[in-house]
């Protein structure tokens, strides 16, 4: 015969501040877990939603994997527009950005100041850079720039300095903030866009970082990748846009693991926590224990309803964390070597809480009990 | 009746519009079976890459010998493409424990002026769509006797568009 379900619900009642304690520490272990599982899920959404599959980069194959390094003659966008038949071409406008990219010192009008990335673009850029979004003021002009959502998080300051109307300071040079873009959340939401030719007069460089194309539906990125090998002179290299961040994923692959080794450092700290939440709890309840047992309730029924006092303590603290979480923590900017993100408390993550809350309310409820069920009820009933 | 018409012809316009072929630059590998363009037997007068990046002309019928290499990567993906790089330059030796070395990465200055483009083409003349490594076999450092077209450009660069192909067994 089974403990009632009230027995349990009325017993977490019958002591207000060891259940009011229990429940901020579980609360405060899941806000954890929450806050690491959000940092994962940023970094990686960014770096998913960061890229189009019809989108090839082309640059310098000296540098590597680093796009910010690449240096590549003004005229291989034209003459990539030129040689390629699979880039899109509509109404005679060939889909190829020329795009400057660089990391630079950049100031604001309170002097505050931060290490920006700041991208020399086009009127062809948008053509290629499908989901970027000008969600307020207008495309800049000369010596302007728009800011992208996360850029004030790039650089460290508040987003009062990276209001429309507000200047900039970098490369030696002031800069009008003249609109705002977004970008589903992809990784030029932290950067600066202003004019190519603007930002090559300031930085003093006549070359350009990287040609981006946007590829004819249904063609192959290979036709790049034979240009790029056929013109050895260019010495270029060519890389799907999607293929790109995925390597990124990759290089990023130690901090993700650490996130999710953090996670399992938290949860087991939360644990142990609950454990000795719970030991103390059951520690008090001896005699009631040994009660229960000599009025004939089996050892399994009193176990299954102490583990249900956990499972409810638990789940009442996942569900304020999952709260605090999505209120406070969801959408924070933070910052990181290849622009900034925002932490993601999303289905998954809040999935994963619930069931980091839930295991703590079984796993901490079951050794005291356990353990109190262990001893012999005589002596138990004669216990202080 | 007319207006019924007009829609027909109008959606017949936008399907038509808008059921645009995929670019087509390479054949399928299916069409042109990678035996069928290795060749039995070493052909002659093959020369080697820097000699023929001196003397060879646009639309010469050219054999050129080389080893593939020149790059981390001297494999086009999606294309039966690669690079070769003349035989007299030096790359590094086994024992200095180098992962790639077709890479030449201690002789990238040198590889510059003795390195062509092959792109393996059917008979049609359009270059195949599939690795070269599964289409013929080869990979970094094979050595390779290419017989195609060659295309040169104002910049010097070579490419062959090659029909057949001997690789040097064991090399």
């Amino acid at each position: 015969m089974l403990l009632p379900w009230e027995y349990g619900v009325r017993n977490l009642a019958r002591r207000p501040l060891r259940t009011a304690l229990t429940l901020t520490a579980l609360s405060t272990v899941v806000v954890l877990v929450l806050v690491v599982v959000g940092f994962i899920r940023g970094l990686e959404q960014t770096l998913k939603t960061s890229g189009d599959t019809s989108v090839v980069l082309v640059y310098s194959v000296s540098s590597k994997e680093n796009i910010e390094n690449s240096a590549i003659e003004t005229r291989v966008p034209s003459l990539l527009g030129a040689s390629i038949q699979s880039v899109f071409n509509r109404f005679d406008v060939v889909h190829v950005s020329p795009e400057l990219y660089q990391g630079t010192r950049v100031e604001s009008e309170s002097n505050e100041s931060g290490f920006g990335l700041v991208r020399g673009v086009t009127f062809r850029t948008p053509l290629v850079r499908r989901g970027v979004r000008l969600v307020a003021g207008t495309w800049p002009d000369d010596g302007e720039v728009m800011v992208g959502r996360l850029a004030a998080a790039k650089l460290g300051i508040s987003d009062r300095q990276i209001a429309i109307g507000r200047t900039l300071r970098f490369e030696g040079q002031e800069w009008t903030i003249r609109g705002q873009f977004a970008a589903d959340g992809a990784a030029y939401e932290s950067e600066i866009w202003c004019h190519l030719a603007d930002l090559q007069t300031a930085a003093k460089r006549q070359d350009i970082s990287m040609a981006a194309l946007l590829l004819a539906p249904g063609a192959s990125p290979a036709e790049v990748a034979l240009f790029c090998k056929e013109r050895t002179d260019l010495e270029l290299r060519s890389i799907r846009e999607t293929e790109y961040y995925e390597r990124l994923q990759k290089h990023y692959r130690p901090i993700r693991l650490l996130g999710w080794t953090i996670v399992m450092l938290v949860s087991a700290a939360g644990v142990f926590a609950g454990l000795n939440m719970m030991y103390s709890a059951v520690a008090g309840r001896v005699r009631e224990i040994a009660t229960l047992q000599a009025i004939g309730y089996r050892r399994r029924a009193i176990l299954l309803s102490l583990i249900q006092e956990g499972v409810l303590l638990a789940s009442a603290a996942s569900l304020i964390a999952s709260l605090v979480a999505l209120v406070w923590i969801h959408g924070t900017a933070v910052r990181f070597t290849m622009g900034a993100f925002t932490l993601r408390i999303d289905s998954v993550a809040i999935l994963i809480g619930g069931c980091v809350g839930t295991l703590l309310g079984i796993l901490g409820a079951m050794p005291p009990a356990l353990r109190a069920l262990r001893s012999p009820v005589a002596v138990s009933l004669k216990a202080n | 009746m007319k207006i019924d018409l007009f829609i027909v012809l109008a959606a017949l316009g936008i399907l038509v519009g808008c059921s645009g072929s995929p670019t087509e630059t390479a054949s399928s590998p299916s069409a042109s079976s990678g035996k069928a363009l290795l060749l039995a037997s070493e052909p002659d007068g093959a020369i080697p890459v820097g000699e023929a990046r001196q003397t060879v002309q646009s639309d010469q019928e050219v054999t050129l010998v080389g080893l593939v290499g020149g790059s981390t990567e001297p494999f086009v993906d999606g294309i039966a493409a690669f690079t070769i790089v003349d035989e007299s330059v030096p790359y590094c030796s086994p024992d200095e424990g180098c992962p790639t070395p077709w890479d030449y990465c201690c002789k990238q200055n040198q590889v510059q002026d003795n390195i062509a483009t092959i792109k393996i083409v059917d008979e049609a003349g359009s270059p195949i769509a599939s690795n070269a490594r599964d289409l013929i076999g080869v990979e970094g450092l094979s050595k390779v006797v290419v017989q195609g077209r060659a295309t040169r450009d104002d910049a010097g660069n070579l490419s062959v568009a090659a029909t057949k192909i001997f690789i040097r067994p064991g090399e």
